[in-house]
Parts: structure tokens; sequence; C-alpha cells
């Protein structure tokens, strides 16, 4: 994969005289200002969650779609439960290691363009389940565009994620379009970081640190809790 | 071991107190279980002790070779009649000593409610199954066998439950496992997205009769060994020698 | 293959009382003639990630045309280690991780997992506190069957059910958000007691949602019950009989349903639960539509206890007064050195526990639910065990869903109520 498209210039389609012609590579034409506030306004206006929901946010995710919270007003009434037909991937909840290449399928199968939500602190972080079945944050397996903290995020945040990501739309071009879109077919069903990275992304920090005590802190207690291999 | 006089908390057994960490009450304070005694005079050289905890709680410890009769007697005798399984479990109380299987019973018509328990010595984790008895042990005493690697004689599917079937990090409710798993995140999370999610489709990959299971680790040079008894059928995947790589590397790269 | 199937069908539909049960409208069994083909299994997969396997449940089902001969579920893809993690959390910080377990009914976890270690630790908590807790368990029954409700609708095919429920569950979520200050995630018990008491004006605010209530009960059960639709895909779908389902070891609704009146809350009452006047509701034939019928009836039987406990809720302190187990209060720790020290040692080291180990069991919504911990004399549990209702209950789907036709799965499923969260732990 090159890192920049190849875009055949035409002669004489071009008004603007511009080299690259209407695509106007890294300038501003008429293709990439008028015909691409068209096309992002559809997009954005138009996207079809696919909602990849496990726990505790699936719950906040059904409520965020169902009456008071009416996720319809942005144009996400329509919940594809099908990644072929999906726009944006909402992984809401905590991700185990036997639900990631599932998760990744997923991603796999969705087509292009699209995008991630990672919905609350476990399918971000881990949360609180710093343990030896979870996930450290999917953005370990797939590219996250919008992570949504909370626990679980109130349906209000969710909302705001989902413009977040319509604006982020909104700020997309064609003729960036390789820059925003380009994932090697080579990469299917491999995690998006690399082991260094996920290590990184995966270490304990906080109170997680603290997990290693013993049964409280009176000496001699006879349950050890065996401590862990931190890097 | 006496620490903390007239904190009202008793003292705790050693290491090499071989009982477990349960402490009996005081005698004046049991009080008569409906199916103890009679359980006590028909097996008397299985029932090995009779405690009562946390005020009304009666457990029985039974030797594990003897607990199938003991709970078919205690299912099927019209005046115990401990026809639902309420529980079954194990705790691992670290530190080398057994571990206890847990069964929880309740009987509906009489509402009696009883514990027995059955120590295994972590060198020979075996017991029979209960599944004829109840139904409902069955996916029960797949996951005490997928937590603590306690295996069930006569068990119809005795598979990992909760974990993946190529799991090879060993049994993580043990006391020995680590919080955050034997290997690396790196080295998770390879191997999670090297299993294929269609995997485990056709019969003949989840039929029964399948065992590559990691029965152990021992530490060399730091890092963590399997030691395998290894009965494998079919296509499984075997834990590599080295144990850091391969358990389902080879066919599912890219699919 | 076809003979077969018709037969199945003639004796899915049971004989019916007209006056308990409506009569199964114009979907009467036809005759499907058609040549006999050669027996040829086909395999599908439901799940992991399907809108109706509510969760992450896998389903491996084996089709002889239309009829499942065979279905292998498969869980784990949840698993979350929560009892992992207990072992290495103080008394108090186990509370958190119960109420991500069930997020359907995270009070009745809560609740639950306090009582255990109350009852291990011989705390007997204050008439008040009992009081409250019983109105939170009832309260998140309702939740929980509410939720049950709109997608047991949604996958039977009507849509606002789903729509009408939830937003009588909104009401429940502020309510939850008026005590806790979260929606779901409530984390409101302590050992010895709950996080705060209740705010000024909580409890008129449950009686005016379980005032409210029983009206749109009323519109969803006028949707519902007398559905031909509804009535056609439920009855005599799903049959299991009273000892095969004691057998099984379901519990909860679903036992209840095959005729089995075995309920937590009558046959081993906890926080006088003897004193509350309700009715155990129970089905007949063990379909899915006796489980359906007993889970509205326990929407109305809790409406009933909470007006009860409501009516009697007590004043007095929340919070039993134990150094042991609950903080000083502020004015006591700046004055008094004891209370400094016990806060100081509750703060650094927890709540801690004597040896032993103790097992508690409730009524979940889904379910008998059972707390088990053990206790080495530590501030950490050395076991924190749940009996999770739906883990046992979902174990019986294969005998539930065999012989019967694939689009009967998905109803079953539905069904048995289940959260995968506290399936896979």
């Amino acid at each position: 994969m090159t890192d920049k498209p190849i875009i055949r210039e035409t002669p004489g389609a071009s008004g603007s005289g511009l080299p690259g012609g209407i695509f106007g590579e890294g300038t501003p034409t008429f293709l990439t200002t008028k015909v691409d506030f068209v096309v992002n306004w559809a997009r954005r206006n138009s996207l079809w969650p696919m909602p990849f929901g496990t726990a505790c946010c699936a719950i906040e995710m059904m409520a965020s779609a169902a009456s008071n919270n009416d996720l319809a007003r942005f144009g996400m009434e329509r919940m594809s439960f099908s990644p072929r037909q999906a726009d944006v991937l909402i992984c809401a909840g905590r991700v185990p290691y036997k639900l990631a290449p599932v998760l990744r399928r997923i991603w796999d199968q969705m087509p292009q363009p699209k995008w991630a939500v990672s919905m609350g602190a476990c399918a971000s972080s881990g949360g609180v389940f710093d343990a030896y079945s979870m996930v450290q944050g999917i953005d370990t397996i797939i590219p996250v565009d919008v992570y949504v903290p909370g626990c679980p995020p109130r349906p209000e945040a969710l909302i705001y994620g989902l413009i977040m990501i319509q604006e982020k739309i909104r700020g997309e071009s064609l003729g960036q379009h390789s820059r925003h879109r380009a994932e090697d077919p080579a990469d299917v069903g491999r995690p998006r970081a690399d082991a260094a990275e996920v290590t990184a992304l995966s270490g304990p920090f906080g109170n997680s640190t603290n997990q290693n005590r013993a049964s409280g802190l009176v000496p001699g207690i006879p349950t050890v809790r065996p401590g862990d291999r931190i890097p | 071991m006496s620490r903390e006089e007239g904190s009202g908390y008793r003292d705790v057994p050693g290491p090499a107190d071989d009982t477990g960490a349960l402490v009996s009450m005081p005698e004046g304070l049991e009080r008569a279980h409906p199916s103890v005694p009679e359980l006590q005079a028909r097996f008397d050289e299985a029932f090995l002790r009779h405690e009562v905890v946390a005020g009304d709680e009666h457990v029985v410890f039974v030797a594990p070779d003897r607990i199938y009769p003991v709970l078919e007697w205690l299912k099927t005798d019209p005046d115990q009649a401990y026809n639902f399984l309420s529980d079954l479990t194990a705790v691992d109380f670290g530190g080398g000593r057994p571990i206890q299987i847990v069964y929880q019973l309740y009987s509906i018509p009489h509402r009696h409610v009883l514990r027995v328990k059955a120590e295994v010595p972590l060198t020979d984790l075996e017991v029979e199954s209960v599944v004829p008895i109840w139904s409902a042990a069955n996916w029960l005493e797949r996951e005490v066998y997928d937590m603590f690697g306690v295996r069930f004689r006569n068990h119809p599917d005795l598979r990992r439950i909760l974990m993946p079937e190529v799991y090879a990090e060993g049994h993580p409710l043990r006391k020995d496992f680590p919080l955050r798993g034997r290997f690396s995140r790196a080295e998770q999370t390879r191997r999670a997205l090297a299993q294929a999610p269609e995997d485990y489709y056709v019969p003949s990959d989840f039929g029964p009769g399948r065992d590559f299971q990691v029965v152990g680790w021992q530490e060399v040079g730091g890092e963590p060994v399997p030691v395998k008894e290894v009965a494998t059928k079919g296509k499984a995947p075997q834990p590599s020698e080295d144990g850091s790589s391969g358990a389902a590397s080879g066919d599912r790269t890219s699919s | 293959m076809s003979k077969k199937t018709i037969e199945l069908e003639v004796s899915r539909t049971p004989e019916m009382g007209m006056d308990f049960r409506p009569a199964p409208g114009p979907m009467q069994p036809v005759d499907l003639a058609e040549p006999d083909l050669r027996a040829e299994k086909m395999l599908i997969n439901v799940g992991p990630q399907h809108p109706a396997t509510h969760g992450v449940l896998r389903l491996v089902l084996e089709l002889d045309g239309e009829t499942v001969v065979r279905c292998l579920p498969h869980i784990g893809y949840l698993h979350s280690s929560f009892e992992k993690l207990g072992e290495y959390r103080t008394w108090n910080q186990v509370i958190p991780l119960t109420d991500r377990m069930d997020y359907l009914a995270p009070l009745i976890y809560n609740c639950a997992y306090a009582m255990a270690v109350e009852k291990l630790m011989g705390v007997e908590v204050t008439e008040r506190c009992k009081v409250t807790r019983v109105i939170m368990m009832e309260l998140d029954r309702v939740f929980s069957h509410l939720l049950w409700l709109g997608t047991w609708a949604i996958d039977v095919g009507a849509f606002t059910p789903f729509l009408y429920a939830f937003q009588e569950r909104e009401k429940v979520y502020k309510l939850h958000e008026a005590y806790t200050g979260a929606r779901i995630t409530t984390s409101a018990t302590r050992i010895g007691g709950m996080m705060a008491d209740m705010p000024q004006g909580w409890d008129v605010g449950v009686r005016k949602f379980i005032n409210e209530l029983p009206r749109t009960m009323d519109e969803i059960e006028s949707l519902l019950s007398h559905n031909a639709i509804h009535i056609g895909r439920t009855q005599g779908v799903g049959v299991i009989g009273a000892e095969d389902a004691i057998d099984m070891g379901l519990s909860g609704p679903n036992l209840r349903a095959t005729g089995v009146p075995y309920d937590v809350r009558k046959d081993r009452p906890y926080y006088d639960y003897e004193t509350y006047e309700f009715e155990v509701p129970i089905g007949e034939y063990g379909d899915c539509y006796d489980r359906y019928m007993v889970r509205l009836e326990e929407i109305r039987q809790s409406c009933r206890i909470l007006h009860q406990a409501l009516d009697r809720l007590p004043d007095g302190p929340m919070n039993v007064d134990d150094p042991r187990v609950i903080l000083p209060s502020k004015t006591d720790l700046m004055n008094d050195m004891e209370s400094m020290i016990h806060h100081f040692k509750l703060v650094m080291e927890g709540v801690k526990a004597p040896p032993g180990e103790s097992h508690f069991s409730v009524e979940g919504s889904k379910g008998e639910l059972g707390m088990y911990v053990v206790s080495d004399g530590g501030s950490k549990p050395v076991r924190w065990r749940v009996r999770p209702p739906s883990f046992v209950n979902l174990a019986a789907i294969p005998k539930l869903v065999e012989g019967g036709l694939l689009a009967d799965v998905i109803m079953v499923n539905a069904s048995l109520d289940i959260v995968l969260g506290e399936i896979d732990r």
C-alpha cells in the first residue's frame, strides 16, 4: 500500500487549472468542498450503528434507543445487527479475550467507510476488570475513533460520543480518503497494536497496582495471593 | 499464632494445618440437623466430621471416594429428599492445602439445607460426577473443572466451559494462578486473535473426549512451563513445549 | 421428517382451559405433505453476536429440516473473572463488582452479597435497613422483569411493549440515581447498612412509580396476552415438567411456571418476608406462555410488597452501631481517640470477617441467587462464589429446544430470562 492514493489527472476536466484536476490533492477545489459537504452531510446523518453490546453498557445503549433518549433523532434509528450494512461499531461493554476474535471479525466484516465507538470504561481500558480474561481496551484489537467514558455512560454521553463521530465525519474529505480509510487487507484478524503497544496499553495503573497484597495487612495470614509479573 | 487477644477473631490455622480454614462453633451452639445423625449412622466410614458455621449452616465432610453414594442416598431417601442441587463449587485455600468440593443441597419437600464437602488433595484431583443424581450438576462440574482443574469421573462432557477450549495458562481460580494470567498481555492478545471464531463448529470439534488441558505449571528459569497430561484426539492444537507460543498459532493466522 | 414435524405441531398444542388461557388463534397446524427427504443434518451457529441471544450467548444448532435435533450452548464469551477479582478486593470493595454481574437487577445483588457477609460476621442490620433493602430488592425485581418484558416482546415481533417498558424503566433509573447516584451500577449497600440513608422524598417517588405502573402493565398485557401471534408462538413451546425442572436445577419463574411453588422468600424467609402479604404465582403447563404469565404476575406481587414495605418503613438509624464495620461519624472522629483508631483501621485495612464461611440465598429476579463467602480472618475473601440462577437455568436450554422448531429457539431463550454477565461472571 502506498501512502498516497493514485489519482489519475484528467486533462480538460478540471476547471481550476490546478495540478491534480478536480480532485485537487492537497488543495481545496470544487470536489473537495461542495461534494465533500454533500457526501459528509449524507453520511453523518444516516449512520447505522452496529451494536456490539455485551454487558451493562448494552442496557444503556438500549435505553438510548428507547423513547426517552431517542437515538433516531440523529439518524440512527436503524440498528444494524448485521455488520455488513453497518457504519459505526458501538462496542458497549467488557470484552474478554474469548470474545476478541469475534469483535475483530465483525470489524473486518464492516464495509468502508466505518467508525468505531468504544463505550464505557471496560471497552476503553479494561475498567475494573484488570484480570486474566479481559482485553485491556479494545484499541489493542481495532482502531477506535471515540471513547465514551463512564461505567456505564449515560445515554446522553453515548449520544454525545456519536455526535463527535458526526463532527469527525464533517471534517473528512474525499481527497484524503485513503488517509482516513487506509487499512491493509493483510491486517485482517490481527491485533491493531503490536506487542510493545499492547503491553504499554494494558499495564496496570492506579489502584490496580495494589491488587497484589495478601489478605489484610496482618502478617501470618495463610491465604497468599500470588503476585503478578508486572513488566 | 495467637494475636489480637480479645478482638473477637479466632486464630487462623496455619498452612501446616490440614483442616482448612474452617473453625467449628463451640459445642453448645450446635443444633441438631434432621439429616446429619442418620447420615452419620449410615455412612460411618465415609462421615468425617460435622461443623456448624455462621450460626445455622451445617457442613458435613465426606470422604471424596464415597461422595457419590452419600449424595445419592441424600437425594433418593424419602426422609431426606434433597432433590434440588442448589450449588456445586470448590474452594482453594492455597498453600498446598486440599481443594474442597462444596455441594449445597436443598430439599424442596422438607425445606432443609445441607452442605456437603469433600476434600481432594492437589495430587489427586478427582471425584465421582454427580450428574446421574442431579442433571444440574452438568455445567457446574464443568465450571469447577475449568476453574480448579478438578476432574469428575464419568462426567458426560467434561470440557472447559468459561475459558476458551485452547486456554493454556492453567486453571484460573487456583490460588497459585496470578491475577493477570501467566502470559504477558501481548501474548494473550495474540493467542486470543489466533483462534478463529468458528472453531468448535462441527460436532467432531465440540464432541466430548478431547482433552488438551494443561494440568500444572512449574517455573523453569523464571518462565512458566506447562506440565502436560494430554490425551489429544482429533485436530486439537497441542500446547507447545516452551509454553510461550503456539497453541493455535499454526493454521489460523489470516482467514 | 414431515410426518414427525406435524406430530410435533399437534402435540405442541395442549388442551387448554378456556377460562384461564385464551384459546389459540387462527394459527392451526396445517398439513404439510412433502416428499420424505433424506435425513441431512444442518448446522446453524447463533451468536455470540446476535440480537436475539440477549448478550453474547452462542448456540450451535443441529437441524433436521426445521427441527432442532441437537443444541449445544457455548458460554464464556463474557467471562470477566469476577470471582478471582473478588479475592483481591476487601469485603466492601467487592460490592461494586456485584452490580456489574447482573446489570438488570443490580440492587438485588448488592443486597444479597451484603447479607451473606453480614451473616458470616454475625452483624444484624437495623430495622430501617431491612425494610429499605426489601424495597430495593422488590424495586429491582420489577426493573429486571420490565426489561425482560421489553426484549421478550421484541423477540415475539412486537416493538411497542419495548418502548412502554423502557419508559417505566426510566422512572426506576431516576429512582436509582436519586438514591445512589448511578443509573445501573448502584453499589448501594455496605456491610452493616447502606451507603447512605434514603434522600428525602425518595419513598414518595417509589410510591408514585408503583401507583402508575399497573396502568402500563395493563396496556402491555392487552397488547400481548390475548394476541394470536403471541399465543401461537409461546403456548406449548419449550415445555418442561416439574420433576425435570427440579432435576435441572431451574429456579425462579422458570421453575414456578412448571407448578412448583418454590420461592426462597416463602420457603426460607429472610428480612421478615413471612410478614408481607404476597402470593407466589405458579404456572400449569411449564411452557413459554406460563413463564410470561408468571413474570407478569410477579411484577404485580412485587408492587404489593412495595406498598406494604413503604407503609412500615420505620424511622431510626440506617447503619448498625458497630465499629467493626461502619465508619464512625465525623464528630466522633474529631473528638474521640477510639473512633479515630476505628476509622483508621477501617480505611486502611477494611472490614475484617472472622474465619468461616456462609452461604446465603435470596430470591433474585431470575431465580435462587446464592452468595457463598469464605473468609480466613483477613480483610479479603478467600473465595467469593455466586450461585448464578441464569447459569443453571440456561443449562436446561438443550432439553427445552431439542425436538422443537428453529423459530422456537428464540422464544425459549427469551423466556428463560438470562443475563450473560451473571452466567459467565
